[in-house]
Parts: structure tokens; C-alpha cells; sequence
């Protein structure tokens, strides 16, 4: 028993020295990697609050929607590339392609899995067969795709650029970048646009929005098309820095998951903030830690998110109506 | 006798069919058993409290791994145990492990429910899995455990007697660890049999049908989900520990995956929800797809099959059902034939393994939402309308003598009031739904409580059975403040209420809504419960005596076996006083209890509160219906817009300018205190 407590002390205590005996320079260069997965998830998330907030749903197949997004967007760019364009014109050809493809695939999404479970207002329904979308769609990718990790050929230069010692992948702030404007451009719209308002109303309050002559449903279907069209162009602004296959998915949408209910499921803010929090002590947890590890902080805050403030740590709580 | 017939055959062909069934067969049947020990316990969670559990797979996986662990670290006795000793430890230890991380599971439940849980639940499972495969000085890690079958008593000397004995080892081991597999599932059926029927099982399906209104029935929602959740992750582990040896090879991580969840959610959804025989049947199915899925022309022909059946069915139902319907019902018909279209097409089916079995998801979530025995179900009470009603009313009568508990002296404040409500403020956000009211009221009265809409009415009662926390005052009964005392807490100390849009608990039926009301009667426990001691019988027979002669009382008691969710509106407000008094209450507290009900119901209403109010029962009464407060109100207290405005017996309320102005428009009030 002695002998144990000797090891564990020894291991902390080797922990922490080697917590201490790290230059600043790596922890910068896993803070600034991280921020770049966080903002992945984050906007992932994003589109889960999407849903959310029209019709009390979420997309548990979210993770997939990323991959067909990823694997639609590579076959695009590589056919356009094989026509002879460069790489970074056939990338910027390719994202309306994956806008449209995301679009129908979130509208299918809605369909055969969201509208009659609403109807029925069955929780148990349209958890499952989202999920069981999920599946097809990544078995389906699979025989499509195949089973191995393809390299996404980078629009950019794949040359580190040195900044204060640290490391960053042009694409790295490209994803920053990518993430932060289609969050703005989705707020934007909804705040501005005929459409947007409808949405909101929709999230307010659906019966009242119905009564309203608001097609309740049509805004339902839209907000899942507008979810998971986010979800694939957040896949192919991740891929040219990971790899792309048809298990891509799942790990994502579960983090992003994680990020949602950090950041609460109704706070546009909570989102960037849970997404920063959940890329970088995933980052730190494995170079720490172990790299089988990475996934265990994240959802353990979960977790504690859930058990303390389920309305998460920037959302505001529900008054209870009886 | 067609049950006792029938659970006679099912024995009969368990204890013969290992003799006649190959070694292949024989493992499938086993694992058939140790699935319906898990989707039994599965179905306790998804069935009964509605919860939809993603983490089920990982509480296997630990009750897998508490045997593999004990056996791969030499923590057993090995060669040395007495005959089949191992096993059991490692079967108790499994369900035991298994069990606490089911409590642990069910802490974030405090908080949270639907969507949210299922998160928190597909967290917890991701987690184990992580755990499972990197602890490998505890586990293993990826590679695995190599476990065996354990040899009980060697039979095979008798088989100069018993000649179906001639066999190997392996095969005698086989043959020793199905037959313990199905005495545990037999075990499990009966545990949970007589749970579901108890009060607990009522109080899971009360929790899921109105978590408000099962908390001011004093029947815990957070304590019955913790109870549950274990119960049910102890199934889970001990079908995870049976599993951990059933292979006889060895188990890895990959047995306890999401997609094994998933497979479980889907059995138990196939089958049939709420059931013994559905969550089997979904073993059955799921046990059994692998091998069906193996061989393409066996796919082909069950495909075939099913659009048969589709089709025969289809035509059937479109011959019957209305125009509108047709289309509805001719698009599963389509879906089975392009599924068929489908097996033709495909040549290596395993790769298309998943995508068929999400298929089958969707399929179910749509058309089988009952599962094959709801389904069937269905279909025979649609030919014979009377079945199953009978069996549940059956056996009890009420009688005047027994509507009303034994009188008990009430505790009453310090001042000789009921209730004493003192400057009670309650705050959402900007808004003051109630503004310093004070409110005070005397033991065996009636109290009416009118204001317009939005007055506050409402609000109080919350504050009064604790659903809200007041922002500021106190609220003394008993001889003790309640504020701060959670619902459950305020329910026993004498405070029913019911509800001005109808809470009741929809799929039990009338019955056993009083029932719930009636869980503060029982004394006995869990295991009283399962092992069905005398006490706990003759608990439950008092209750429904004393349900059903409260049904008696409010004229409901030819509608004792009907589903709540089917009764007209006005009688599910009768229901909900009869659920309230259930709860021996000093206190009732009736929100609109006359609203929506006919005129001649409403004179029923007015004897019925009249009678409480002889019974020594204080009652607060909310209510619209002037006629009816003004009636048999002993005080009325008006509140406007969260303040009270006037106070006093009805004739002087009525005559308040005040009360006046409020209701027809006028001057602003003045509020008094």
C-alpha cells in the first residue's frame, strides 16, 4: 500500500515538474492548435443550436453531415483540379457545391428523421433516427469512399508560417477566419432577412410563430439545411489539415456536443468560448497525458457542465411552466 | 390457463432444445438469454421512465470487465474453487460495479432529461470505452481478456443412464452455462415483473408522464430515476458478466461500442417497449440479424418475404382504410419492395451491414413505434375490446369506509392557522408575480383565491408546493416554514394540489393515478418488493381498497381499468382530486378545478369539495366559476396584478369597489396588506 502511494506521489510529481520544464513556446504551439480544432467544434455546435432553438431537436448525426461535407468537397476539388485548375481556385469553386450538397442533405436530415417525431412529440423517436441516418450515411460513404483516410489537397500553402516561435498552418487561421464568418453571416441573416426573422420567431415561440402564418415546419426544415451545410463547410475547412474519411465524423459531433452544452444551447458567444475551452485542454491532455486520453477532459466537463448549470455556462435558464 | 399453458411450453422447449439444437445454435440461444436479461433491464430506463439511454453498452462493458478483471489478474480461486464458486463472485461483482456506475450516471439526472440525458449518457459510454481500451494495466487495453467457461459438475458419468449426457467437456460446459443463463433471465423476469407492478413501476411511468405532478404526489422524480438507473444497470452488468464468459473465447473493447447501444435501443424498441415478451423478442432479432445478414440468398428470401407480407397486408389495408390514409399507408408497402429491389442489387452484403441496420431504425421509429408486441397488442384489443381491462380491475371493490384516512389532529402555527403566508414576494426577472401578500388561512375552511388572469393565482400555488423557490418571505405550515422544502418534501408534510391544466399520468390507468397518490402509504422495500414478502402484499392490497373507494367517491369507479389519457376532460379533473386526496392531505389546494365542466358536473363538484371540507381537509380553491367561489367559500382573497387587494367573506369581497375595479376596469387599486 506504501509502495503505492510512493508511485503515485512519484508520478505527480514528475507530472508536474515536467508541467513546469515546458518552454512557454510548446504551450503556446498546442494553445494556438487547439484554438484552430476548438473553432471547429464550435462552429459544429453552432448548428446544433440552429436546430435546437426551431424545434427542441438536434441532429445526433451532425458528425456525419461534417464528413459528407468533407468527402463531397474532395471529390469536388479533385475533379476540378483534374480539369486543370489550381488549387486554390478549384478550393473556392468547391464551397458552393458543399453549401448546396450540405442544404438537401440537412433537408433529408429533417425529413425522414425530424418531422414525424416532432409530430408525435417523441424524444425517444427522432434520437434514433437521427442517429440511424448517421449510420447510413457513413456506411454509405464508406462503400463510396472507401475505409481509409484521404489527404485533402491544401489550397494553401502547406509550409508553417513562424510566428513568435510558434507554428501555424496557413489553413489554421483560414479555419479561424472561415469559422468566425459564417457564425457572423448566419446571425446577420436571421436578424436582417425576412427568412432570418421567421427563424427567430420560429425559436421563440413556435406555436405563437404558426399562428402568425409562419410555416412552422418549412422553417424547421431550413434550419436543419442551414445546420448542416454549416457542419460541411466546417468539414472542408478541417480537412486539408487532418484527413478525411467516412469515420470522421462521429468523434467530431460528440466533442461538438460537448462544446454546445459547455457553452449552453442558446448562446451564439458560449459556442466560440466552449470550442476554445474543449480544442485546448484536448490539445494539453495529450501531450501531456496521452493521446488516447484527449477525448476524456472534454467530455467529463460535459459531464460537470450538466450535473451543475445544464443550461450551460453562458445560457440562460428556463423558467419551469406548469 | 392459456398463460400458465403457454409460460409451460416456453420452459418445455428451453430445457429440450440444447439436446437438440447443434453447438452453433446453442451459443446463439445463450446469447439470446443474457441480451434479454439487458433489454429487460434496458427497458426499465427507456420503457417505463421514457429516458433514452445511450450508455447502456458501457454498463455491460463494466460488468464484463469486473469478471474479466477478476480473472485476469488471478483474483480468483481458479482450479481450487469449489464448483461454480468463481462465476458467482464475478457475477455479483459485475452487477455490484455495474450498479454504482448506474448511480453515478443518474447524479447528472438530477438536472437534466430528454435530449440532454441521452448526452450525458452517450458521454458516460464514450467514456468507458476510452477507459477500456487505454487502462491496460487494468485492463488489458485493446487486446483483450481470455476468458472460459466454467465446469460446474461434471455430468457425463451418468450418461451410461441418461444417454442425452454422452458428451464432451466443451460441450458439457456449453450445456451448464446456457442453463444458467436462462435461470438468470428467469430470475430477472420475475424481479422485474413484480417491480413494474409495484409502486415503484408506477412511479417510473408517473415520473414520465408528469415529473410536476409526480413530485407534489410526494413520489420523488429525482429519487425513483436514481432507482431505476441502477436497477437497470444492474441487469446490464449481470448480462455484462454472464457475457464476459459466454464466448468462451475471449471479450475486447469493440463488444461494448456505441453501435452495441445502439443495437440495444433498437431491440427494445422492435420488440416492444413496457413488455417482458417484446425486449426478448428484440433479443431474439438482434441475436440472430448477424447471421441472417451473413448469407446473401438468406437476405434475399427474408427480404422477399417481408414484401409479401407488405404487400398482402398493404392491399388488406387499403381495401379498409379511408382515401386520406392510402397514401400513408401505401408508402411502408413501397419502402418493403424497393428493399427487396435493393437485396437483389447488392452482392457483398456485409458492407452493407450498417446501412441496413439503420434502415431498420427508421423503420421501426416510423411504423413499429409500439414494437411487434404493442402492435400485436393493438390488433387484439381491436378484435376483442375487453381483454386485459378486466384482469387489472378485477379482484377489488371500494367502499365509503375506507375513501378517508384515520383522523389525524392537525399540527397547526403558532397562531392557529393552516397556512400563514407572510409577505411573500416571488420575482421573475423584472416582473413581481407576486408583490408582498400576505395570505392566512384558517384550519377546516375554505379559501377562495379569484383575481383576473395573470393576477398571481397560479404563481402561489408553485410557491405554496414548492415548484418555485419565493424570492422573499415566509410561508409557515405545520408549525414550520416550508420555503426552500422541495415538492416531494412539502407533499408529505400534507400539502395536494391539483392542476389547472391537467397533469395526470396518461398511460396508467385510473386506478393506479390514485395509486401513485397513495405511495406515501407503503412501507415495504425494494427487496420486499421483488421477494413479495406478506407486508408488501398486503400493502398493495390496502392501497388499491383504499384507490378504489376514493374512485368511488368521485364517481369514477366504472372507469378504474380506462387509461387516464382517454377520460373525458371534466372527469380528469375529478381524477386529479381523487389523485390529491389520495395524499391524505391537511391541506388541498384546487386550482380551477370547475373549469370545463358541464353544469351538472360542476354541482357534483361543489358536494365533493363540500364533502372534503366535512372530513377536516382545509382547501384553497382557484377558481373562475363566481357562482362556485362565492358559494362555499368560507374567505375569499382577491389578487391583482400580484398584490392582494381585498380580503374578507365573499358577500363583503363582492361588494369591494375595489374587487370591482379589478375585474371591470376603472381606477387603479390600492393594495392592502
Amino acid at each position: 500500500m506504501q509502495n503505492l502511494v510512493e508511485l503515485v506521489g512519484h508520478e505527480l510529481f514528475a507530472f508536474l515538474l515536467r508541467l513546469v520544464h515546458t518552454p512557454a513556446e510548446v504551450y503556446a504551439q498546442l494553445i494556438v492548435s487547439g484554438i484552430a480544432v476548438g473553432m471547429i467544434y464550435g462552429v459544429i455546435a453552432f448548428g446544433y443550436q440552429l436546430t435546437f432553438s426551431t424545434s427542441k431537436t438536434l441532429n445526433f448525426g451532425q458528425g456525419e453531415a461534417l464528413m459528407l461535407g468533407a468527402l463531397v468537397g474532395l471529390s469536388t476539388v479533385t475533379y476540378l483540379i483534374s480539369l486543370g485548375l489550381g488549387r486554390l481556385p478549384a478550393y473556392l469553386l468547391m464551397i458552393p457545391v458543399v453549401m448546396g450538397f450540405g442544404l438537401i442533405q440537412g433537408s433529408v436530415v429533417e425529413l425522414l428523421g425530424v418531422r414525424q417525431a416532432i409530430k408525435t412529440k417523441s424524444e425517444a423517436g427522432w434520437i434514433m433516427a437521427t442517429i440511424a441516418l448517421g449510420i447510413i450515411f457513413s456506411n454509405m460513404a464508406e462503400n463510396i469512399w472507401g475505409r481509409d483516410d484521404l489527404k485533402f489537397p491544401s489550397p494553401l500553402s502547406e509550409q508553417p508560417l513562424k510566428i513568435l516561435g510558434v507554428q501555424i498552418l496557413p489553413m489554421e487561421i483560414v479555419i479561424v477566419i472561415g469559422a468566425i464568418a459564417i457564425m457572423l453571416l448566419v446571425e446577420v441573416f436571421n436578424r436582417r432577412s425576412i427568412y432570418g426573422k421567421a427563424v427567430v420567431a420560429t425559436a421563440a415561440d413556435r406555436d405563437a410563430a404558426g399562428l402568425m402564418g409562419i410555416n412552422t415546419n418549412r422553417v424547421i426544415t431550413f434550419s436543419y439545411a442551414l445546420s448542416s451545410m454549416i457542419a460541411g463547410i466546417a468539414g472542408v475547412l478541417v480537412a486539408p489539415v487532418t484527413l478525411t474519411g467516412a469515420t470522421m465524423g462521429s468523434a467530431l459531433g460528440l466533442k461538438a456536443f460537448a462544446v454546445a452544452i459547455i457553452g449552453g444551447l442558446s448562446s451564439g458567444f458560449g459556442v466560440v468560448v466552449g470550442g476554445l475551452i474543449i480544442g485546448i485542454t484536448e490539445n494539453l491532455t495529450g501531450y501531456f497525458i496521452s493521446s488516447g486520453y484527449k477525448d476524456v477532459p472534454g467530455l467529463i466537463l460535459l459531464l460537470l457542465v450538466l450535473s451543475l448549470k445544464p443550461s450551460g455556462l453562458f445560457g440562460k435558464s428556463a423558467i419551469k411552466k406548469v | 390457463m392459456l398463460r400458465y399453458l403457454t409460460i409451460a411450453l416456453v420452459t418445455l422447449a428451453a430445457v429440450v432444445a440444447p439436446f437438440v439444437v447443434g453447438p452453433y445454435y446453442l451459443d446463439l440461444l445463450t446469447t439470446i438469454a443474457i441480451y434479454s436479461i439487458l433489454l429487460l433491464g434496458l427497458d426499465i430506463v427507456f420503457g417505463y421512465t421514457g429516458e433514452v439511454s445511450l450508455g447502456h453498452a458501457a454498463l455491460f462493458g463494466v460488468g464484463a470487465y469486473a469478471a474479466g478483471c477478476l480473472v485476469h489478474h488471478h483474483l480468483l480461486l481458479g482450479g481450487a474453487s469449489p464448483v461454480g464458486f468463481d462465476i458467482v463472485i464475478a457475477l455479483v461483482l459485475g452487477t455490484l460495479m455495474a450498479a454504482a456506475f448506474g448511480a453515478l450516471l443518474a447524479l447528472p439526472a438530477l438536472r437534466v432529461t430528454g435530449p440532454y440525458l441521452a448526452m450525458v449518457t452517450l458521454a458516460f459510454g464514450t467514456i468507458v470505452g476510452i477507459l477500456i481500451n487505454e487502462m491496460d494495466f487494468l485492463t488489458n487495453g485493446p487486446k483483450g481478456i481470455t476468458m472460459s467457461r466454467p465446469l460446474f459438475v461434471d455430468l457425463r458419468p451418468l450418461a451410461d443412464v441418461i444417454p442425452f449426457l454422452k458428451m464432451n467437456m466443451k460441450s458439457m460446459k456449453q450445456l451448464e452455462f446456457y442453463f444458467l443463463c436462462v435461470l438468470m433471465l428467469c430470475l430477472t423476469i420475475f424481479v422485474v415483473n413484480r417491480l413494474i407492478a409495484s409502486r415503484y413501476g408506477r412511479a417510473f411511468e408517473a415520473l414520465r408522464d408528469s415529473p410536476i405532478a409526480s413530485d407534489c404526489m410526494g413520489v420523488s422524480v429525482y429519487k425513483h430515476k436514481v432507482i431505476a438507473f441502477v436497477l437497470s444497470a444492474a441487469f446490464a452488468g449481470l448480462a455484462g458478466s454472464l457475457f464476459a464468459y459466454s464466448g468462451g473465447q475471449y471479450i475486447a473493447p469493440n463488444d461494448f461500442n456505441f453501435e452495441k447501444t445502439i443495437q440495444f435501443l433498437l431491440a427494445v424498441t422492435m420488440g416492444g417497449r413496457k413488455s417482458r415478451l417484446g425486449p426478448i423478442l428484440g433479443a431474439i432479432i438482434v441475436v440472430s440479424l448477424p447471421s441472417l445478414l451473413a448469407d446473401i440468398h438468406l437476405f434475399r428470401w427474408i427480404a422477399a418475404s417481408i414484401a409479401v407480407v407488405a404487400v398482402v397486408s398493404g392491399t388488406y389495408a387499403q381495401l379498409t382504410a379511408s382515401p386520406k390514409e392510402r397514401i400513408a399507408i401505401l408508402i411502408p408497402v413501397l419502402l418493403c419492395l424497393a428493399f427487396f429491389a435493393l437485396s437483389l442489387f447488392i452482392t457483398n452484403i456485409t458492407d452493407y451491414k450498417r446501412a441496413i441496420f439503420g434502415m431498420m431504425i427508421l423503420f421501426v421509429v416510423y411504423y413499429l413505434p409500439d414494437g411487434i408486441v404493442g402492435y400485436l397488442r393493438g390488433l387484439l384489443t381491436k378484435v376483442l375490446p375487453q381483454t386485459g381491462k378486466q384482469s387489472i380491475a378485477a379482484g377489488v371493490k371500494g367502499d365509503d369506509a375506507h375513501v378517508w384516512a384515520a383522523p389525524a389532529t392537525p399540527r397547526l402555527n403558532d397562531n392557529g392557522s393552516m397556512i400563514d403566508v407572510r409577505n411573500v414576494v416571488m420575482q421573475f426577472g423584472g416582473l413581481k408575480a407576486l408583490d408582498t401578500v400576505n395570505l392566512t388561512v384558517k384550519p377546516g375552511t375554505i379559501h377562495g383565491l379569484i383575481g383576473p388572469n395573470g393576477s398571481g393565482k397560479s404563481t402561489m400555488m408553485n410557491v405554496l408546493t414548492g415548484i418555485y423557490r419565493p424570492t422573499g418571505g415566509d410561508i409557515a405550515f405545520a408549525g414550520g416554514t416550508i420555503v426552500g422544502l422541495k415538492s416531494p418534501q412539502i407533499a408529505a408534510k400534507g400539502i395536494a394540489r391539483t392542476f389547472q391544466n391537467v397533469q395526470l399520468f396518461g398511460e396508467l390507468t385510473v386506478l393506479e393515478n390514485v395509486m401513485v397518490g397513495l405511495h406515501h402509504s407503503y412501507r415495504s422495500s425494494l427487496f420486499g418488493v421483488a421477494l413479495r414478502t406478506p407486508g408488501a402484499v398486503r400493502e398493495e392490497h390496502e392501497a388499491r381498497i383504499r384507490a378504489a373507494s376514493i374512485l368511488g367517491f368521485v364517481g369514477l369507479e366504472a372507469l378504474a381499468a380506462e387509461e387516464a389519457r382517454n377520460l373525458p376532460y371534466g372527469k380528469m379533473r375529478l381524477l386529479e382530486i381523487g389523485r390529491a386526496l389520495a395524499l391524505d392531505p391537511q391541506l388541498l389546494l384546487l386550482d380551477e378545478p370547475a373549469a370545463g365542466l358541464t353544469a351538472p358536473d360542476i354541482k357534483e363538484l361543489i358536494g365533493i369539495i363540500r364533502k372534503i371540507k366535512s372530513h377536516g381537509i382545509t382547501v384553497i380553491l382557484i377558481e373562475h366559476h363566481m357562482d362556485v367561489v362565492m358559494g362555499i367559500s368560507d374567505t375569499v382573497t382577491v389578487l391583482d396584478f400580484g398584490q392582494k387587494i381585498a380580503e374578507g367573506r365573499p358577500s363583503e369581497v363582492q361588494a369591494n369597489p375595489r374587487v370591482i375595479e379589478a375585474y371591470l376596469g376603472g381606477a387603479a387599486a390600492e393594495p392592502v396588506h
